[in-house]
């Protein structure tokens, strides 16, 4: 699995978890899935382009 | 919180806590819990197979280093399903996988998971938490 792919099952699993521990009724459950999520993945991506800017380090000995 | 809560020593919560570790959404099973132990246990259970998918590591104590320690008492929180891993089945993981680093993230969130559960299980088992 891609590493995108992987974020977004844990992302997934994350936001399942919490929907179903801290909300109850239907409604609140998929708002608070939604924003944790969306939190998530968001987040990532916005991170990983902010990382972007920075200079590089040498190149990952291959074992 | 209801009398009956207030006064009798929480035995049962304590049972139940036991065994919501032991075996994970065991605990709001018999709390009448159905669809949310339902959902609880695809999210954990997902988790831990897919940490073990990818070989990541299930932590262990080391000597000397303290972290391990503490990411080992996370790790264990999933129950059942870690010493059956560590103990019956003799896994590791395998640090040279491609997946490892992702693996070890799925297998410690599903024990820290499970640990939040037993939290619950037990304020519910209290009448500390609003049920509907």
């Amino acid at each position: 699995m891609s590493h995108l792919a992987l974020m977004t099952v844990y992302a997934l699993l994350v936001g399942a978890f919490f929907a179903l521990l801290w909300r109850r009724g239907r409604k609140e459950q998929l708002r608070l899935f939604l924003q944790i999520f969306g939190g998530m993945m968001i987040g990532a991506i916005l991170l990983g382009w902010l990382m972007y800017f920075f200079p590089t380090g040498p190149a990952a000995p291959i074992p | 919180m209801t009398e009956a809560a207030k006064s009798s020593f929480p035995l049962r919560a304590l049972l139940l806590c036991i065994a919501a570790w032991l075996l994970p959404t065991s605990g709001h099973l018999f709390l009448g819990k159905r669809f949310r132990a339902l959902g609880f246990a695809v999210v954990l259970l997902a988790a831990f197979a897919i940490g073990l998918e990818l070989e990541g590591n299930l932590y262990r104590p080391v000597p000397g280093q303290p972290l391990s320690y503490l990411a080992t008492l996370g790790a264990m929180g999933v129950g059942a399903p870690y010493l059956v891993a560590r103990y019956a089945t003799g896994y590791e993981g395998r640090p040279e996988a491609p997946g490892f680093e992702y693996g070890t993230v799925f297998l410690l969130s599903a024990g820290l998971m499970n640990l939040l559960l037993v939290l619950d299980v037990w304020d519910i088992a209290n009448g500390r938490r609003d049920e509907e």
